[in-house]
């Protein structure tokens, strides 16, 4: 006897509506369904109505976490049709500006994940030192969260030499704050009993399913696009990939934390080797009829543009491919043979980001066929 | 003993981190792209901030034949002050733009 327990759109345990329909035997969850698509906003649409400039502010706003990710990966996309080389400094810069973001995002999601345990005590830390960087992100780019720094063809702004010892102060300070946080996540009893050994994504699995991003690399698979496919500046500084083999929520945890140490090498290595130089070149506002693929590592794991232009100063197409439309098929595997109290903390470990994730589908309730709808029926049926 | 415990009991005899915002403000920092305000005798009316607008937020003024921004649309990314060849439109430090008046919502 199985029942089904309905989760979402509107739940307590989750930040954006999707909805999972979960089936259980008492305690023990058996399947589990998704039905993604309650936030559809047609961005992809309305990024082919607007011109290229003017899709930067859009492609920022698919998601207010990693704007800086997804402006980074639309200009790489856009420069590498109309073929335009970007200066040295705007790509070092572009890498701070990255990294930077990788950090606070990392640190939000370690947040939220605490708030899922019910341990509130280190979210709120968690949260105070994240504050740190969004003040250095105002600092740089004149906003705490939606930076408006990169363009075609380069950056705005320029980080300036002033702000280099501020930088460095704080980046200091957040790495024995995260040191401190790796040693607390590693030795605390109560996160060790609610993350350890749940919500097992196994290597095998990770590889079959595609999954990208930390939650892959919990697994042990070896991916990072930043040195596998390197874009911005990545190609002349040298880190480590982070990997964990155990596959649980609390590996989860333990490679975004040792990411953020990553990150903060990586901007040190960058602020040192900053070289001279203008910011930015010349993009005309027309493009030859071409195509292009740019991808890139965003916090959450391999973001993927994909461009295809008309000789107008409008794109004719424009595919997003945010990673969390990638990791949603992990769920499966890391759900089935747990229990009901796992499903937040679950859920949140491949830090889900739904509004970026959510496609349209029109699927006929009697044959079950998916059909796509055209522009002109979509007119007409509105009319 | 739990780790986390020592920085708990460190932390009550420290002062807050949070700042109680409405009471206590803090400058924004130096460049920082709050609503922007134009200067209507340096506009010389070349429309270059309408072009550059992707939100379509500036629009033309009847009476005054000046441009004026609407703030209810504005994304404050600074396009329109980077456009601008005399320097009319300025981004200045004010960001607490909530009001029940929609001309306040408008840069004159």
């Amino acid at each position: 006897m199985t029942f089904v327990v309905p989760f979402g759109p509107q739940h307590p345990a989750l930040k954006e509506p999707e909805y999972f329909r979960f089936e259980v035997k008492g305690e023990e969850i058996i399947d589990l369904n998704v039905r993604l698509g309650y936030i559809h906003r047609g961005i992809e649409r309305a990024l082919q109505e607007r011109s290229y400039l003017h899709n930067i502010y859009l492609a920022e706003r698919i998601c207010g976490i990693c704007n800086v990710a997804h402006t980074t990966a639309y200009c790489q996309t856009i420069e590498q049709l109309a073929n335009i080389e970007v200066p040295d400094r705007a790509r070092f810069i572009r890498t701070i500006l990255c990294e930077l973001e990788r950090i606070h995002s990392h640190l939000l999601w370690a947040g939220v994940a605490a708030h899922e345990i019910g341990f509130n005590t280190l979210f709120m830390f968690f949260w105070r030192d994240r504050e740190l960087v969004l003040d250095l992100k105002e600092m740089i780019s004149g906003n705490r969260q939606i930076s408006a720094s990169n363009t075609l063809g380069g950056v705005r702004r320029d980080v300036k030499p002033e702000y280099v010892p501020t930088m460095l102060r704080v980046l200091n300070k957040l790495e024995k704050e995260t040191k401190y946080y790796i040693d607390v996540c590693t030795s605390d009893r109560t996160i060790l009993a609610r993350c350890m050994g749940v919500g097992v994504l196994t290597k095998e699995d990770a590889i079959k399913l595609c999954i990208v991003g930390p939650t892959t690399r919990a697994s042990g698979v070896d991916v990072d696009i930043r040195r596998d496919d390197p874009y911005a500046a990545y190609d002349e500084i040298s880190f480590k990939v982070i990997i964990e083999r155990e596959g649980d929520v609390l590996a989860k945890v333990i490679v975004r934390l040792r990411e953020i140490l990553e990150s903060i090498r990586i901007i040190r290595q960058a602020l040192k080797a900053l070289p001279r130089g203008p910011l930015r070149t010349k993009v005309a506002p027309k493009i030859e009829p071409n195509e292009a693929l740019g991808r890139i590592e965003a916090p959450r794991g391999e973001l993927l543009y994909y461009a295809i232009s008309n000789g107008t100063d409008k794109p004719e197409r424009i595919r997003v491919r945010p990673p969390t439309y990638a990791n949603i098929p992990s769920f499966k595997p890391m759900f089935v043979g747990g229990t009901i109290a796992e499903i937040p903390i679950v859920m949140a470990s491949i830090d889900p980001c739904f509004a970026c994730t959510d496609r349209v589908t029109l699927v006929d309730s009697h044959t079950g066929k998916a059909r796509v709808v055209s522009f002109d029926e979509l007119r007409g049926r509105r009319k | 003993m739990p780790k986390i415990l020592l920085t708990v009991v460190k932390n009550i005899f420290r002062k807050p981190f949070t700042v109680k915002y409405p009471y206590v403000k803090v400058e924004p920092p130096e460049g920082f792209r709050g609503a922007p305000v134009i200067d209507k005798e340096k506009c010389i009316r070349c429309w270059l901030c309408i072009k550059a607008c992707p939100d379509r937020a500036i629009s033309v003024n009847k009476e005054t034949k000046k441009p004026s921004i609407w703030h209810g649309r504005c994304t404050f990314c600074g396009e329109c002050a980077e456009a601008c060849p005399t320097r009319a439109i300025t981004m200045t430090k004010n960001f607490e733009l909530a009001t029940f008046d929609i001309q306040q919502a408008r840069s004159e």
